[in-house]
């Protein structure tokens, strides 16, 4: 990435400290290229807000970003298991997401790995103080599977090897 | 043209209005005045609003006269951005009135086109982000704010956030 690019990321996300921000601003203004540039991610940052809300990705979230969804007004299908647990689950039409939230003791945890059939998912997010993971596959592909088991796996990895957090079952079937 | 000889052209027709030079003013400033909305209102229609708003001011006082030094236009306009963004938090209107007299080219204040992305290639991109980095970027995007609850130092995300949208725009660069 560009120091210039890596300059308008951080202005956009305010991350520059508020003199840098205001002597950015001032560039900014005078400069077409860099006003190209910003225009450019925020049109990028439209399309990614675009496809989550469309439910083209998939993700392991943070609770801010589940709490803002909720308050955006988003049709939230929630499913809480606890380790060892199973769930019938399914997605309805009218449901934006499903999220499945995954209790773990996670309190002395440095980094969890998520593993399902299909794959391993190395360093996910997770709420330490909850003791969650939230877990968001994505809903439009979801939307057109039919009957299937997924199972999942939680482990904490750390510098002495990794050690399983819990496993959980979910039995889908088309609404 | 420069912009201290734009704002000359504007300032310098006191009877007879430059039209061209207004209209070139206008498309200059317009997208920048816009990003500037919305990267501190973080809302389109507050930013269109701003667009407006800050052209007829800035176009009232050029006629008048009353930029003292041209070579700072960019600087004006900003300085513009700022007071009515502060006017209003402070919930004070400057746009009476103003919106009688003055008629800012309707294309000057609309939203451009903004740049398509291919779906599914954008889908792809991110789902080759790792799972974190997916993370960040879908919830910088979807609430426009850092990131709270990651499990990340505000250091640490903001590198996480540079080489995820370094991958992310060279992987749609790549399609």
């Amino acid at each position: 990435m560009s120091a210039e690019f890596a300059a308008l990321v951080d202005y956009w996300f305010g991350d520059l400290p508020r003199e840098e921000e205001a002597a950015f601003e001032e560039h900014l203004f005078g400069c077409d290229e860099c006003t190209t540039k910003l225009a450019e991610l925020v049109a990028l940052g439209g399309a990614v807000r675009a496809a989550w809300r469309d439910g083209a990705v998939r993700a392991v979230i943070s609770r801010a970003l589940f709490d803002a969804m909720k308050g955006e007004g988003l049709c939230l299908r929630e499913y809480a298991l606890t380790p060892g647990g199973s769930v019938q689950c399914t997605i309805a039409a009218a449901d934006d997401f499903v999220v499945s939230r995954l209790s773990a003791p996670l309190a002395d945890v440095r980094r969890v790995d998520l593993v399902t059939d299909a794959g391993r998912f190395e360093d996910v997010p997770f709420d330490a103080a909850a003791g969650e993971v939230l877990m968001c596959p994505a809903p439009a592909v979801l939307k057109r599977r039919g009957k299937f088991t997924l199972r999942a796996r939680l482990l904490a990895v750390d510098d002495a090897g990794e050690r399983v957090l819990g496993d959980y079952t979910f039995e889908h079937s088309p609404s | 043209m420069q912009d201290a000889a734009l704002a000359r052209a504007i300032a310098g027709s006191p009877h007879a209005i430059d039209a061209a030079a207004e209209a070139e003013f206008c498309r200059r400033f317009a997208p920048r005045v816009r990003l500037y909305g919305l990267r501190h209102l973080r809302d389109r229609h507050a930013a269109a609003d701003l667009v407006q708003q800050v052209l007829m001011m800035a176009l009232e006082r050029l006629r008048a006269g009353k930029l003292r030094d041209p070579e700072r236009l960019a600087s004006f306009v900003l300085g513009m951005c700022r007071m009515v963004v502060m006017d209003q938090r402070r919930g004070t209107a400057r746009r009476e009135g103003l919106l009688e007299e003055w008629v800012i080219p309707e294309e000057a204040v609309e939203d451009p086109e903004p740049r398509v992305f291919e779906r599914d290639r954008l889908a792809g991109c991110l789902e080759a982000l790792s799972e974190r980095e997916r993370s960040v970027v879908i919830a910088g995007f979807f609430e426009e704010s850092p990131c709270a609850d990651l499990k990340v130092s505000p250091g640490n995300l903001r590198v996480i956030r540079h080489r995820a949208l370094g991958k992310l725009r060279a992987c749609m660069e790549a399609a």
